[in-house]
């Protein structure tokens, strides 16, 4: 069907629209970060930078601890995505696979997990991390983390790994594959999106998440961005540079990890096995 | 190569039986073709031999052990799915080798072997492709060049040419064929399609609701089929059964019978048995090819009205109510054409009718 001018141009105004909605407060942060002080506060915003300046990021990585923050959540996230895919494929899978009594309510009860908001669960886990020695370590961020993030992780790998078509496992059974194999080398590979999808969802929360980085870590030495960062704004008045500096840097690792990643975003991947 | 036996066994999902308990045994190098409607239990029975559902009763032996319980992998078979089910992030290559490296065999073996596999079927060009960039026909090679690097005792195939379009159904039918003769293995293929049951059986299974209903060779099932299920289903197009009234024996293997709806009186109709005591009331049934076209001045049998003419230029094929249950099909010599409406005259072959029970068995 051929689109008519008009429709052409409204179509192209919606997509305008939304990736002004999308990228404009992206770009606001990104440029503003480069501008000279006097710009940012400037009375009639800029939308193109009129001056260029590293002050904010050379203030911001020597006069205050951010570099040790981006590392720290660096760690904390991505041993967290890492350590949800490690239990969460297995356990998708025996969810998937697996025949025993209770399968479906299990399946439907992990969801509960996510009835309790965080602050509920904030003080009791703070008495039993105390109990165990683990206030104040990283470890602490990465369990709470991947607790929250597992349960719909395997909710939705155990839905990848159904989109599989049954005979290409039947098929692999009859190869003599054993499931642990065969999980390797043909569920996996072919639930690479799904799995992808899982591993920013995983590093996205780690990476965002205040309230548990905020009671568990005590040392500054320990913290992650979201709570560093905001002890550096709010150590004297709003510094907007630095502000602006820190965010720009904060999205950084994560659109890394979405280009690394995005690759496996491949479509028609079971294209060919069947029919 | 090896014997399969198939004792006393059952299938029910939950409360529902799909599989009666039945015996079966397929001899070494026989080829078996499974047929019935779908929904008649064929590809589970073929899945239960397989291993990808366990047997609800009985046992199931092959080469003299018993592997009911054991792991696919374990029972020496491998299958050809409806739906090929390759690998599609593997190449054709890494598909065909991927059983041999579960199996342990080297990959120097495993390449030796792959090689030879794509050789007989063709696929030497096509090893480093991904299944999607084959086609349909080619594809479906794959899936059984996976099962022949194997070498299993017992090949099976679960309607394995339904996804390929005619052309190509009726070549890889003679390519599965020629591959039977050429490895001599034991196979035991399922289809709905009763041409592939005949052109590659060395036995036909009929299976009905989870039972069997007749085993034997194509022409055996043909010729002298046992009820009118087997009647109705192997040939094409189908037997006509019509509704018919006995008389009598007349003491040599004959009934006399009449069969209004083909305006067929006293007709000595041959029996099987020539001691089986009579019904009143009965089944007759006689192929379409059975039915000879009578030229003028000679003798006939009966008469039908022309209402359709299939020509498939090979045969044609008469209707005399298309539309309607107990349609009469008859076949017409090449080049006979009658009009709709046209009477035309038929002779019964003799010896070539049948007599069932109105419940469907043979008399």
């Amino acid at each position: 069907m051929k689109r008519t001018m008009g429709w052409n141009l409204t179509l192209a105004a919606g997509l305008g629209f939304f990736v002004a909605l999308v990228g404009l407060p992206f770009w606001w942060v990104v440029s503003g970060s480069f501008k000279l002080p006097q710009e940012i506060i400037a009375r009639v915003p800029t939308m193109f930078p009129q001056s260029f300046t590293w002050q904010h990021y050379d203030k911001l990585l020597s006069s205050s601890d951010y570099g040790t923050y981006l590392v720290n959540s660096v760690f904390v996230s991505g041993l967290s995505a890492f350590l949800t895919l490690l239990l969460a494929i297995p356990a998708g899978y025996a969810f998937f696979r697996l025949e025993f009594r209770g399968r479906e309510t299990w399946y439907r009860v992990i969801l509960l997990a996510y009835a309790f908001p965080s602050i509920v669960v904030l003080i009791p886990l703070f008495t039993m991390f105390a109990k165990a020695g683990l206030v104040d370590t990283r470890l602490a961020l990465i369990i709470v983390n991947v607790a929250f993030a597992l349960p719909f992780a395997i909710w939705m790998l155990r839905s990848f790994f159904g989109s599989i078509p049954r005979e290409i496992e039947e098929a692999a059974r009859l190869d003599g594959g054993p499931p642990l194999t065969v999980l390797r080398r043909i569920m996996i590979p072919l639930t690479a999106p799904g799995i992808a999808a899982v591993a920013i969802f995983a590093f996205v929360t780690s990476w965002t998440e205040y309230v548990f980085a905020s009671v568990m870590i005590l040392s500054d030495a320990k913290r992650t961005i979201p709570v560093g960062f905001s002890g550096i704004i709010g150590q004297y008045q709003v510094d907007w540079g630095l502000l602006l500096a820190g965010a720009s840097l904060a999205i950084l690792p994560v659109v890394i990890v979405f280009a690394l990643i995005g690759r496996w975003f491949v479509t028609g991947l079971t294209e060919g096995a069947v029919k | 190569m090896a014997v399969t036996e198939l004792r006393n066994v059952s299938k029910s999902f939950g409360s529902v039986r799909v599989i009666e308990p039945l015996d079966l045994t397929v001899q070494s190098g026989e080829f078996v073709v499974i047929v019935g409607p779908s929904g008649c239990g064929k590809s589970t029975l073929l899945r239960m031999v397989a291993g990808l559902e366990t047997a609800s009763g009985g046992q199931i032996l092959i080469d003299g052990s018993d592997v009911t319980g054991k792991e696919p992998s374990e029972r020496g078979v491998a299958m050809v799915f409806q739906t090929y089910a390759l690998y599609p992030h593997m190449t054709v290559r890494e598909n065909m080798a991927f059983g041999l490296e579960m199996a342990g065999v080297s990959k120097a073996e495993r390449e030796q072997l792959v090689l030879k596999a794509a050789r007989t079927l063709q696929l030497e060009n096509y090893l480093d492709r991904k299944p999607k960039q084959l086609s349909g026909g080619q594809r479906q090679r794959v899936a059984i060049g996976r099962t022949i690097v194997r070498d299993p005792k017992v090949f099976l195939f679960d309607e394995p040419l339904s996804n390929l379009d005619a052309e190509l159904r009726v070549q890889m039918r003679l390519e599965i064929a020629k591959l039977h003769r050429e490895l001599g293995a034991t196979m035991i293929y399922v289809t709905h399609d009763q041409v592939e049951a005949m052109t590659l059986a060395t036995r036909i299974v009929v299976l009905r609701d989870g039972r069997i209903e007749q085993v034997g060779p194509p022409s055996e099932l043909y010729a002298d089929p046992d009820n009118t299920f087997v009647a109705g289903f192997i040939g094409s197009p189908r037997m006509n059964l019509m509704p018919a009234i006995v008389h009598a024996g007349d003491g040599e293997g004959h009934a006399v019978i009449d069969v209004p709806a083909m305006g067929l009186k006293a007709f000595s109709a041959p029996l099987r048995d020539r001691l089986a005591a009579l019904p009143g009331e009965a089944v007759f049934g006689v192929r379409p090819e059975d039915l000879v076209w009578a030229r003028d001045g000679e003798p006939s049998d009966i008469t039908l009205t022309c209402e359709i003419v299939e020509d498939l230029g090979s045969n044609v094929f008469l209707y005399n109510a298309a539309s309607r249950d107990g349609s009469i099909v008859a076949e017409l010599p090449r080049g006979v054409h009658p009009a709709p409406g046209e009477t035309v005259r038929f002779r019964i072959s003799d010896g070539a009718s049948y007599l069932f029970t109105e419940a469907g068995a043979r008399l």
